[in-house]
């Protein structure tokens, strides 16, 4: 019925951290410009990257569910703009279908952005330890 | 049915984003991410479905395939919108 709601609330909140990470990364980026940093495991990413991706992965999802409810006649272009909150009794519904499947949904999008993040830092870290081994080998 | 329409287009994004994956200018990350999270969203509601005792995927709704094709066009729609269109000043990085 809505959904799409609770990720779109999530998108908003999301893309209001990664704007204000990205700038402390800045502030920060100046102050350690000369400081030779030890590669730890997921350093090589940004946080406002990973928020970034979060962010798309959040807008993107709700903007084609959005679609598939104007579609089912669930948005409308006119006040209450959610077919449902007209009537009470659907609406207690559609608040029920939006704290299970609309949380359900988040959760999931938040974890496989999470396993996204994971993967792509384990490729970035056995790339990074192949080279270290590579110029060790170099080296000797 | 658009469950597996957006799954179709999450696997063929999918595979070439895979293929062509040093050329960022063509974004399709951002395609595989639309169509993806699209699919995990639907996957939700289609076991939410089943968890009611409906069936997992029904075919019987008449709007089926408009919204496959809102799904299927929606998709690209903001991929060329957001990563070209908007995206307009920003050339391709080279590769390295």
């Amino acid at each position: 019925m809505a959904c799409f709601l609770v990720s779109t609330a999530a998108a908003i909140g999301v893309t209001i951290a990664q704007k204000v990470t990205a700038k402390k990364e800045e502030k920060k980026a100046e102050v350690a410009k000369q400081d030779i940093k030890e590669y730890k495991f997921g350093s090589e990413t940004k946080w406002s990257t990973r928020l970034k991706y979060l962010a798309t992965t959040l807008w993107t999802g709700s903007f084609l569910l959005a679609g598939e409810h104007v579609l089912h006649g669930e948005v409308a272009p006119f006040p209450p703009f959610l077919t449902a909150a007209a009537d009470p009794a659907d609406a207690s519904e559609m608040l029920h279908e939006m704290g299970t499947v609309g949380v359900a949904m988040l959760a999931l999008l938040v974890v496989a952005w999470g396993a996204g993040c994971f993967i792509w830092d384990l490729i970035k870290y056995r790339k990074h330890k192949k080279q270290e081994k590579l110029q060790l080998n170099k080296e000797i | 049915m658009y469950f597996l329409t957006a799954l179709a287009c999450t696997i063929i994004a999918g595979v070439l984003f895979f293929f062509f994956r040093d050329r960022k200018g063509l974004h399709l990350d951002f395609l595989t991410i639309t169509y993806g999270a699209a699919t995990l969203m639907w996957l939700v509601d289609c076991i939410a479905t089943a968890i009611e005792g409906e069936p997992f995927l029904s075919f019987d709704d008449p709007q089926d395939g408009w919204i496959a094709l809102w799904t299927l066009l929606g998709g690209i729609g903001l991929w060329l919108l957001v990563s070209f269109i908007m995206n307009n000043g920003k050339k391709e990085t080279p590769k390295e």
